[in-house]
């Protein structure tokens, strides 16, 4: 963990392939960033370890995540959205974290007890945010009372979080896991690390008094709905024994992605909502928060179901967020359950997607 | 090496046949009860399955959905291993290659449906990458409406996923269209079975079981059809209620090179002619490509006598040309103008497809007609040398026949007025012949079967293969044909092909005549199956004449399957042999 570096862990062809494809997509973006602006900001509210809180999530715009520059993963578009050039100056993020404490006066009413800081890739990556700007971002908010940080397992060491942990912050560090299956992460997901790297980065961030908040991804390509449910089944009661919330992002059709040019060709549907709600009604006695916020749901490119009940589901799914209590599920009903369970049945490896 | 799959029947690219399974399933079918998934190596490492013999095996594989690259699919293929039960192996247009399971399964199929030219390009590159004796699976793709035309390309294999899928998305699926179950204005089932429930009562498990019974009843008529040799002429009506199955049929008419290999060169069934897509089928083109190609007249220094086709076939049998047989007394060479078929010279009037086609005649011509119509003339002519025509055509051929003789320095003779049976128009026939001598019995005998031999062995076969001392027995159309004491051929007059004798063949194949299929060291008994061929012509045809040729044995019969796909098949009959001896 001393030494990361991403691009040395390319093993093996379908690595290899997966990245020289995964770079000539994302060559066709020619769209820039201002470095001054984040990427996006915006006001919410999550359930935590302590109760449901205001959030105010970021996401800084970095030089991006060096996996992504490598190649980096199938679904993943966020890179097409950071700075040219894969570095930001320090003032420059500073000017960024003006921006978000402006926004999030202008649209709150008093501070937000929980902080989320995305980068499109790793906050601890002192590539992507150098340790002055890291500790600025730390005291600017030590007022809050939480604050997770979006890292790859390679950059978690204790000296990074302590810059948050000295503050009284309650610290979480963001781990985009996948998949605890480690063959669906590399080969479907073209992530290079191991379910041992996680579980080492979690050991670290415990050792050090911060928690793991555990990103699950729902439907990588190439895995049917039926696998990529148990998939997702699996994988959350295995990271619940690391990390203390779990939150499944249903796969949506990113931009400059291999997922995107499957589902242009007809050859990748995201998964169905019934699926998100199945993963967390059948975890919830889970020992983990479980949570999901599907993105773009109800649309062609996010999860969703028949057009009909999405925004009925959705609601579900958010209920359960904040509640936990999955008699929620109990409460929707649609005929497109039994379409979505006939797909579970009938949808092979070699006759996906069955329906769009 | 497939040893699970046979094929019985061959219309085009569309096959009948068999996976032979412990209960044999009849193929164009649904597999859903057969097939077993031996599993995506996606999500987790597979063990080879023990396989059933009751079971098509889908060996484990990495399923590449549509889109995905070339070379993510190269860096993670999986290799077909050679098992000993029925198994079928997932492929793409990519990586189909010459593996040994008995079936491919294309994973691209349910991205491809819907497009004509995804789906043809992914049909055409698996089945040329694939032995031809190999099923085709296009899973999760089958509609009622969809199944002719699938077969059609070449498709064998199919699944109830789709039409499940539809039904309980309260779709309710005929072989011409879609209806959605509570729409307004569905006021009654189309097309119901006996015993459905009325539309009132009608839920989406209703549904799912109409879909599947729709499809199942839609196979069982393409079965038939491609039995029968006329599954051609249902799509060409059937494809019409979806705009890309037709897409999809016409896509397939460029493929001349596909189609034509995989089109039997006689047949005794039907063929109707009743839309201009007619022009583009590989039978017709076949025919017209051979008649200026391969066929000699010997008749040009006679007058040529252009004639209307007749309803009824052989021509010579109907009224009409009675009447015009008597008026030109074998003075001149008749050549019946028609579309689809182009120019059919009175020695070809029995050759398939001439005698068993049936068009929709109303006298309105397309212009895609009269253009098909007067090039196959104009390109006839270009071949010949007659002194002079004469048209005995009605009025709506005459600017067909006028576009052919455009730019010749050609005397013609228009002699119909009104109608081509009325006296006047019969005697302004007989007269534009007068003066001219008649020939002779024996030299429309000797001349009909070595323009015979022309169209059905290539170019100046009828010489080679009939010399001089050819005497010809029968009354037309039964025609035998000896030399020296010998019987060496006969005239089949429901396909108007040419049948050698044992004698016939022998000879046929010294002057390099015949089709020719090496066999391995046995002798054939009824048939020569795929394995025992070693060797055989790439020009044969389904329904060719074919001399078998073997250490032990010569021996000739008509071809069951293609010169190319008896060298690359390992199962089915290659020729049904008619006569054989040993040597």
């Amino acid at each position: 963990m001393s030494t990361p570096s991403p691009e040395a862990n390319e093993r093996g062809r379908g690595m290899d392939t997966h990245n020289a494809a995964m770079r000539e997509i994302r060559a066709e973006n020619d769209a820039s960033y201002d470095p001054h602006e984040p990427t996006r900001v915006w006001i919410d509210e999550d359930r935590t370890p302590d109760g449901v809180r205001d959030s105010l999530t970021i996401v800084l715009n970095t030089g991006g995540c060096r996996w992504a520059r490598a190649g980096g993963c199938t679904m993943c578009g966020y890179v097409a959205e950071s700075v040219d050039g894969g570095t930001v100056p320090h003032e420059a993020l500073l000017d960024q974290l003006d921006a978000v404490l402006t926004h999030e006066r202008e649209y709150h009413d008093g501070t937000c007890d929980l902080v989320k800081i995305y980068t499109s890739g790793s906050f601890l990556d002192e590539r992507e945010v150098p340790a002055p700007a890291r500790k600025a971002i730390a005291e600017a908010f030590a007022d809050r009372e939480r604050i997770v940080v979006e890292s790859l397992p390679d950059f978690v060491a204790t000296e990074k979080l302590d810059d948050f942990l000295d503050q009284g912050l309650a610290t979480d560090v963001a781990v985009g896991l996948e998949t605890a299956t480690d063959r669906v992460r590399r080969d479907c997901v073209n992530k290079y690390f191991d379910y041992a790297d996680f579980e080492a980065a979690a050991e670290s961030a415990h050792d050090a008094g911060a928690g793991i908040k555990a990103y699950l991804l729902m439907k990588p390509p190439f895995l049917t709905e039926r696998e990529a449910l148990s998939d997702m089944v699996s994988s959350i009661r295995r990271c619940a024994d690391h990390a203390h919330t779990v939150s499944m992002n249903p796969c949506n059709v990113q931009r400059y992605t291999m997922v995107d040019e499957l589902h242009f060709r007809g050859g990748y549907r995201p998964p169905w909502l019934w699926s998100v709600a199945a993963a967390l009604e059948r975890t919830a006695d889970a020992d983990a928060l479980v949570v999901s916020d599907p993105v773009g749901a109800g649309g062609d490119r996010g999860a969703h179901n028949c057009g009909e009940c999405d925004e009925r589901v959705e609601t579900a799914i958010k209920d359960f967020d904040l509640r936990q209590d999955p008699t929620v599920f109990s409460q929707v009903e649609c005929d497109c359950h039994t379409t979505w369970e006939t797909v579970l049945e009938e949808e092979t490896s070699f006759c996906q997607p069955l329906t769009r | 090496m497939t040893e699970y799959f046979e094929i019985h029947a061959r219309d085009g690219p569309a096959r009948r046949g068999e996976l032979r399974l412990a209960d044999p399933l009849r193929t164009p079918a649904l597999v859903d009860d057969v097939l077993v998934d031996g599993g995506s190596l996606w999500p987790e490492e597979r063990a080879l399955p023990a396989g059933d013999p009751a079971s098509l095996t889908a060996l484990p594989h990495r399923g590449f959905p549509a889109g995905t690259r070339t070379e993510v699919q190269d860096a993670f293929a999986v290799d077909v291993p050679d098992v000993d039960y029925p198994s079928a192996a997932v492929v793409t247009p990519e990586t189909a290659a010459d593996h040994p399971a008995d079936a491919s399964v294309l994973s691209t199929a349910t991205g491809a449906a819907g497009h004509a030219e995804r789906v043809l390009d992914a049909v055409l590159t698996v089945r040329r990458a694939t032995p031809p004796d190999t099923a085709l699976y296009l899973p999760g793709v089958a509609t009622p409406r969809n199944v002719a035309a699938l077969t059609y390309a070449g498709v064998d294999l199919f699944d109830a996923k789709l039409a499940r899928v539809r039904g309980n998305q309260g779709r309710y699926l005929t072989t011409e269209g879609e209806y959605t179950l509570g729409d307004d204005h569905l006021n009654e089932l189309p097309a119901p079975f006996p015993g459905e429930p009325p539309l009132d009562t009608f839920d989406r498990e209703d549904c799912v079981k109409h879909n599947v019974a729709a499809l199942e009843s839609e196979l069982a008529t393409v079965r038939t059809r491609v039995t029968n040799g006329r599954l051609r002429d249902y799509v060409e009506g059937q494809a019409r209620h979806q705009n890309w199955l037709t897409a999809l049929f016409r896509l397939f008419d460029d493929e001349w090179g596909y189609v034509e290999e995989r089109t039997p060169i006689y047949r005794s069934a039907p063929l109707a002619a009743a839309s201009e897509d007619a022009l583009r089928r590989a039978e017709i083109r076949r025919f017209a490509d051979r008649v200026t190609s391969r066929y000699r007249p010997r008749f040009d220094d006679l007058p040529l006598v252009l004639v209307p086709c007749s309803a009824r076939k052989p021509y010579s049998e109907s009224q009409s040309h009675a009447q015009f047989h008597k008026a030109i007394g074998y003075r001149g060479h008749v050549v019946s103008v028609t579309s689809p078929i182009g120019a059919v010279p009175q020695e070809l009037e029995l050759v398939y497809p001439a005698q068993h086609y049936d068009a929709v005649v109303t006298g309105r011509w397309t212009a895609g007609e009269r253009e098909f119509v007067s090039e196959v003339l104009s390109r006839y002519l270009d071949c010949a040398d007659y002194p002079r025509v004469v048209a005995h055509v009605p009025e709506d051929y005459r600017s067909v026949v006028e576009a052919a003789l455009d730019g010749r320095d050609l005397p013609v003779s228009w002699t119909v007025d009104d109608h081509p049976t009325t006296d006047d128009s019969l005697a302004a026939l007989s007269g534009a012949l007068a003066g001219e001598e008649s020939y002779r019995k024996r030299t429309r005998q000797h001349r009909t079967l070595r323009a015979l031999a022309d169209y059905q062995f290539g170019a100046r076969a009828g010489e080679a293969l009939f010399a001089d001392d050819l005497r010809v027995q029968g009354r037309y159309p039964k025609l035998v044909a000896y030399e020296g004491d010998e019987q060496v051929a006969a005239l089949v007059p429901q396909y108007g092909s040419l049948a050698f004798t044992l004698a016939g063949a022998d000879r046929a194949l010294a002057r390099g005549v015949a089709p020719r299929v090496e066999i391995d060291d046995f002798v054939p008994r009824g048939s020569v199956l795929a394995p025992g061929v070693v060797d055989a012509a790439d020009d044969v045809r389904v329904g060719d004449e074919v001399v078998i040729e073997g250490p032990r044995a010569l021996a000739v019969g008509r071809a069951a399957m293609s010169g190319p796909e008896m060298r690359a098949s390992t199962r089915g009959v290659a020729v049904d042999v008619r006569h054989a001896e040993e040597r």
